[in-house]
């Protein structure tokens, strides 16, 4: 099922423009008019990049991250869950890149067959990078206040994780 | 809150890495100003040398051929040894090694080697240095993807395509975002937004998203502070909507993704529906 993604761009961007011509309208113009709009959002949305990637960045670095990775391990074990996803829980809402480099590592450790890859690449799959998502979403318009947006985005995280490591469990099995 | 988090990661960083290096100043974890012995094992033919230190051998080689300095380059530090591995990763290219006597009958030697203070106080500034640059690679890639996107949306708005697929779902978006007015451009967007993400579209997402954030900020009260639909759309996209594994997922996992993706989309809708209800629960509280 997963190959026939390669097709879903293609023929979107074929639709739109053919249906655009079909309207009668300028289609070339028409483009280059709505993706001026692109670069002003871009260099607009750095400051916030910069101020959330930065401060992550620092966290990691300092192995800070790997001792509240340490901290909560127990917790994991408590309820059963392997403490090998943990590293996935905590990286996935802060950076993408980091994140994709914790399932390759998994993936190398234990084989990709294995119930840990299968439980972080679920966990992976099934939440977004919530910080980098309101850094750049918010950031394009200037917010400054984000009201309650992160806590929902957090609290969406972890019953993601909690779903995934659920799922995965009674799937597998 | 992000206030918060956003402080709390920058003190937390640096109260740790400055608690870190105090203890290694302290106990001189990193053997500073140390004459240290070690085993060697001189090459045939040539200036190498291979030194044996705690189970690890490390290769190096004299400087010059004078018998008075090592060099030891970046590349010999493979295995987790600390004297070592800390000093290459702040001399990032070779580590250059005072010989202060070499026993050749024993086959072994000593050196000094460069101090090393305060490692992760370092290791912070310039990972915080990084990330800098890093967010404007970030930002000018996505320019490229955001202009390609914004430009067919473009076209499939004036078109009037958008506004058939609005209408498909418009019930399930009016009861998600009360507050923008039927027919807004913004729900357009919105609905483009989700579907990129049903598809595991991340690249089309992003943009499609971006114009919905603008779009609402158009018709934002307070224009400092984000409304309840934006912080709704907000939490619809972190908990990211999908139908189809993520297009990064795919990279990674190769064809093993296939088994994956009904556990994806139960664990997915978990975390959507969380998402969905807490936004719902606090608009209602600040109401």
């Amino acid at each position: 099922m997963h190959h026939y993604t390669a097709l879903i761009i293609p023929l979107l961007i074929l639709f739109i423009v053919s249906h655009g011509l079909y309207k009668k309208l300028a289609v070339y113009e028409e483009f280059v008019d709505g993706a001026k709009e692109g670069f002003t959002t871009a260099v607009r949305i750095i400051p916030y990049l910069v101020a959330i990637l930065f401060a992550i960045a620092m966290f990691r670095a300092s192995g800070a991250m790997e001792s509240l990775i340490n901290l909560i391990e127990p917790v994991f074990v408590f309820f059963g869950i392997p403490p090998e996803t943990l590293p996935m829980a905590i990286i996935r809402p802060m950076t993408g890149s980091g994140s994709v480099a914790v399932l390759a590592d998994l993936i190398e450790t234990h084989g990709d067959d294995s119930l840990i890859v299968k439980i972080a690449a679920t966990m992976f799959g099934s939440t977004e990078t919530t910080f980098y998502v309101l850094a750049v979403y918010f950031g394009s318009i200037n917010i400054k206040k984000t009201g309650y947006a992160l806590q929902a985005g957090l609290i969406a995280d972890l019953v993601g994780f909690i779903a995934a490591v659920s799922v995965c469990y009674w799937y597998f099995s | 809150m992000l206030n918060y988090i956003w402080a709390g990661l920058i003190i937390i960083s640096i109260s740790f890495a400055l608690g870190h290096d105090l203890h290694d100043e302290w106990n001189n974890t990193h053997e500073n100003g140390l004459a240290i012995q070690i085993p060697f094992t001189q090459l045939d033919d040539s200036t190498l040398i291979e030194l044996h230190y705690a189970n690890t051998t490390i290769s190096a080689h004299w400087k010059n051929s004078q018998h008075l300095q090592l060099i030891i380059p970046a590349t010999s530090t493979s295995h987790k040894n600390k004297t070592f591995t800390h000093r290459l990763l702040s001399h990032d290219k070779e580590l250059l090694a005072d010989v202060t006597h070499i026993d050749p009958d024993n086959q072994s030697l000593t050196i000094v080697l460069p101090e090393i203070h305060w490692s992760r106080m370092q290791a912070i500034s310039d990972a915080a240095f990084d990330m800098a640059k890093f967010a404007v690679t970030l930002a000018i890639a996505l320019a490229g993807i955001m202009a390609l996107w914004l430009g067919l949306m473009r076209i499939a708005e004036k078109s009037g395509m958008i506004f058939f697929f609005v209408k498909a779902i418009q019930p399930l978006l009016h009861w998600l975002f009360p507050e923008i007015p039927k027919n807004h451009p913004a729900l357009g967007s919105i609905s483009l937004n989700l579907a990129a993400n049903v598809l595991g579209l991340g690249n089309a997402a992003t943009p499609l998203g971006i114009k919905a954030m603008q779009q609402l900020q158009s018709i934002n009260q307070k224009k400092e502070q984000a409304s309840n639909s934006m912080c709704m759309f907000l939490a619809l996209n972190t908990s990211s909507v999908q139908l189809l594994p993520p297009v990064t997922l795919i990279a990674i996992m190769g064809t093993q993704v296939s088994e994956l993706i009904i556990p994806i989309i139960l664990a997915t809708s978990a975390s959507t529906l969380a998402a969905v209800i807490t936004a719902k629960s606090y608009a209602r509280l600040n109401r």
